[in-house]
């Protein structure tokens, strides 16, 4: 795809029919929200690296943490993970394929490539519930940890995750965890919604109709962002 | 349904290319897919042999050259995402800017600032839980005399040691 550079002279400028950066309000609207919706992210990985750099001593090993894998009994550290970052760079892929063939109003290509985005979405929402199970749920050894009970400070071997305890370290991990990674699940999650609107609006041949598929465009972006997100999440919080 | 135009009439035909312009586009987003892939597995690689070749400090965090390695190649994916994927390479120059300009400045500053000012949170590192601490610390003795405390550590994590099992 390339932009078609519109020429304008000062004269013809002001005549119309013409848009700044020669996008559509719907396109730049949504690059500026993704700006927005990036520092928003970025807010919250840099306090994770704060808290995280305050108490580098205690703070979990994510390779330590983050071993499971469905069906399989053993410990592979961070496999999942990297299958999850794996699966959302794949729909990554569909969706910017999904693009492209918009670009030539190939309506059977949009409808086979967004389909396949959103499974991979749906995909990705899932593994994050299991991982969330399982964080939520721990190990079976558990870990010591100093809980507030009654009014006293008491020593008990405590199992998984909540938002005041965890047996991996600091209370403040597991928040950071599930605040970080539930945000961006939420955003994946309302992506993948916002992917079946357009989904059926292409099978209906709205965008047939309008003469071009603009629209499956602009949720392309939402959905790259998501895996752009993503793609800092996996290097921030699993593996530095 | 009712019919929908954009007020701007050569946005129907301007986002549009050719079959051929589609070949080659396809192309190129498949090459920078296997690029992710790779770029994806050599970080999932590192991170998982960073303790044994020598990239993890003592109390098993990473040092600085692992973090450069992690953070380079995270902001490769990255490009490829936004330039390629998102299509920024191909819009105008002052769209890029606009949408790169106030992100990068944010960030830089934001970095610079928690990396400047964060000193005070040392003062609060007494206070840790001890227990933590006395954990953490049994953690990273068993993981250095390669005894299988928690059985979690994968082999490759252990200094060669001939993997010694009692």
């Amino acid at each position: 795809m390339s932009s078609h550079a519109v020429e304008t002279d000062s004269g013809s400028a002001w005549d119309g029919g013409k848009s700044p950066f020669n996008v559509s309000y719907g396109k730049l609207f949504m690059w500026f929200f993704l700006v927005s919706d990036a520092l928003t992210f970025s807010g919250l990985l840099c306090a994770y690296g704060f808290m995280r750099h305050k108490h580098p001593e205690v703070w979990p090993n994510p390779g330590d943490v983050f071993t499971h894998f469905p069906f399989y009994e053993g410990h592979i550290p961070l496999a999942y993970v990297g299958l999850m970052t794996l699966i959302l760079i794949m729909s990554s892929v569909t969706m910017v394929l999904a693009v492209e063939a918009g670009h030539r109003k190939d309506r059977q290509k949009v409808i086979v490539w967004m389909l396949l985005t959103i499974i991979g979405g749906a995909m990705f929402v899932g593994s994050q519930a299991w991982e969330w199970y399982h964080f939520i749920v721990g190990t079976e050894h558990g870990a010591l940890r100093s809980v507030f009970v009654d009014g006293k400070w008491v020593e008990q071997t405590v199992h998984g995750a909540t938002m005041t305890v965890n047996e991996y370290g600091l209370p403040v991990f597991a928040n950071f965890f599930f605040f970080i990674t539930g945000f961006h699940g939420f955003h994946v999650f309302s992506g993948v919604i916002i992917n079946l609107v357009i989904f059926i609006n292409v099978v209906k041949g709205t965008y047939e109709r309008r003469g071009h598929y603009e629209m499956v465009e602009k949720v392309g972006l939402y959905w790259h962002f998501v895996d752009l997100v993503w793609v800092f999440v996996f290097t921030f919080f699993y593996l530095l | 349904m009712s019919e929908f135009h954009d007020d701007y009439p050569q946005y129907e035909f301007m986002a549009q290319h050719s079959e051929e312009a589609g070949k080659k586009a396809r192309k190129k987003l498949w090459g920078v897919f296997w690029i992710m892939l790779v770029v994806t597995i050599v970080e999932l690689i590192i991170g998982f042999k960073a303790h044994s070749w020598g990239l993890l400090n003592e109390d098993r965090t990473s040092t600085v050259t692992l973090k450069f390695i992690f953070i380079g190649l995270t902001i490769g994916k990255a490009f490829f995402i936004v330039f390629e994927f998102m299509h920024l390479g191909h819009e105008r120059k002052w769209l890029k800017w606009s949408v790169l300009a106030p992100y990068i400045i944010f960030i830089i500053y934001l970095i610079g600032i928690i990396v400047q000012e964060a000193n005070y949170s040392k003062v609060h590192k007494e206070k840790m839980d001890e227990l933590i601490v006395n954990q953490k610390n049994a953690l990273n003795e068993a993981a250095k005399t390669g005894h299988h405390a928690e059985g979690e550590h994968p082999a490759e994590s252990h200094p060669a040691e001939g993997g010694e099992h009692h």
